[in-house]
């Protein structure tokens, strides 16, 4: 073989491993990660019980990560729905974690507290200024969740189920779809805590955009 | 001194008048602002007969926090580049077409923001409009060429791949330059 083409074929194997490793996890939406990837570290979140919470912390057989911002209207849409998916696994090996990013003030730890208390949050709600956590996961809309099995892998990302809501400037609650007819995320636990694949694994968030801090001028 | 004093007020009170005549003439010139409604089909014949024209695409809501924040700089760049007829500014909002109350501050924000192009709401239940027009979320800024090709497709799909108002205003200028 001559030398340039072996120069060649090495060039080619080598662009298809980029080409293959940056495709690893990048899902049907979600551009960063796919099925399958690891829960990423964290540790020391500020909690707005005035606790802090590391991924270490985090015992329970599911963990269900939920990315919030609380001047959102869909997330006011579906915090009803978040709060009894909450209750509906009181007692099982679930802990479910709110994980706000947002710099706007009215997304910030006091504004978190006011929300948390107006929309009866039952979980555990932390805020990461760095934003790592968001951008490791491709969260990219509020309410966007994150199911991990009992081996932190990711089961299902997307929708909490499969009508998106939107609360009205009115303060009354618009289902797009009608009333919901597939529950993705508790689908999802469900199937984790059976040691089984989620139904769905994937579906598109609708919600408000994740402000990610730029690099450079806006 | 005493002799310039009434000259000076003569000078003053005409640059007056004549910041007032040109703010008239502006206002003339500027078409009504209104929120038309359109329908996901009805949208892609627009597009369609846009053809020849630059399109720059602003897809926004009342509710999106950051969507409202960059409006101002859309109404620059129409500003700046809108004049001319080789290109074509379409604000396009999401907001959920069954609360009146945001439609109608919608269409108060657009005048406020003095948006005098081409301004629509999508007419569809809001998730269906994300999925025909193939976006995950807002803001988002499509860009088509005179040949009716989606050129530049900017959105937050992406954390680590976040679009500026900078980005904007470079894909306008590369395809202005473009056709010349």
């Amino acid at each position: 073989m001559s030398r340039n083409k072996t120069r060649f074929l090495i060039a080619l194997s080598l662009a298809a491993l980029l080409a293959s490793s940056a495709g690893l996890y990048a899902g049907k939406y979600n551009q960063v990660v796919d099925i399958g990837a690891p829960l990423p570290q964290f540790s020391n979140l500020p909690a707005i019980d005035g606790s802090t919470l590391s991924s270490s912390d985090l015992k329970e057989d599911v963990v269900v990560l939920v990315f919030l911002a609380s001047h959102c209207p869909w997330v006011k849409g579906m915090d009803g729905d978040l709060v009894k998916l909450v209750d509906q696994f009181k007692g099982r090996s679930v802990r479910v974690v709110g994980v706000a990013v947002n710099h706007r003030e009215d997304d910030r730890l006091p504004a978190m507290k006011q929300h948390a208390v107006q929309f009866g949050y039952n979980f555990t709600y932390v805020y990461d200024e760095s934003q790592d956590l968001g951008r490791k996961l491709g969260a990219t809309h509020t309410p966007e969740y994150f199911v991990f099995n009992k081996q932190r892998k990711l089961v299902y990302t997307g929708a909490i189920h499969n009508s998106p809501a939107q609360m009205r400037t009115d303060g009354s609650v618009n289902y797009t779809r009608g009333i919901p007819t597939e529950l993705y995320v508790k689908d999802a636990i469900e199937a984790a805590l059976a040691g089984k694949p989620a139904p769905v694994a994937e579906t598109a968030a609708q919600g408000c955009t994740v402000e990610y801090e730029k690099t450079g001028s806006k | 001194m005493s002799r310039l004093i009434p000259g000076l007020g003569l000078i003053i009170v005409l640059a007056i008048a004549g910041g007032f005549a040109e703010q008239q003439a502006l206002r003339k010139q500027s078409k009504p602002i209104t929120l038309q409604p359109i329908t996901f089909a009805q949208w892609q014949q627009k597009l369609a007969g846009y053809k020849g024209q630059i399109v720059v695409v602003d897809f926004w809501a009342t509710w999106c926090g950051p969507c409202v924040e960059r409006f101002p700089h859309m109404v620059q760049l129409y500003q700046k580049y809108g004049r001319d007829s080789e290109i074509r500014f379409v604000s396009m909002s999401l907001d959920d077409r069954s609360d009146r109350l945001a439609l109608q501050n919608a269409q108060e924000f657009l005048v406020e923001q003095n948006a005098i192009f081409d301004n629509f709401r999508m007419d569809e239940i809001v998730p269906d409009a994300f999925q025909k027009l193939g976006i995950l979320g807002i803001p988002a800024v499509f860009i088509y060429d005179s040949s009716g090709k989606l050129r530049y497709r900017l959105t937050g799909d992406n954390p680590n791949k976040q679009f500026t108002n900078k980005d904007v205003e470079s894909a306008i200028k590369e395809l202005l330059a473009g056709s010349k």
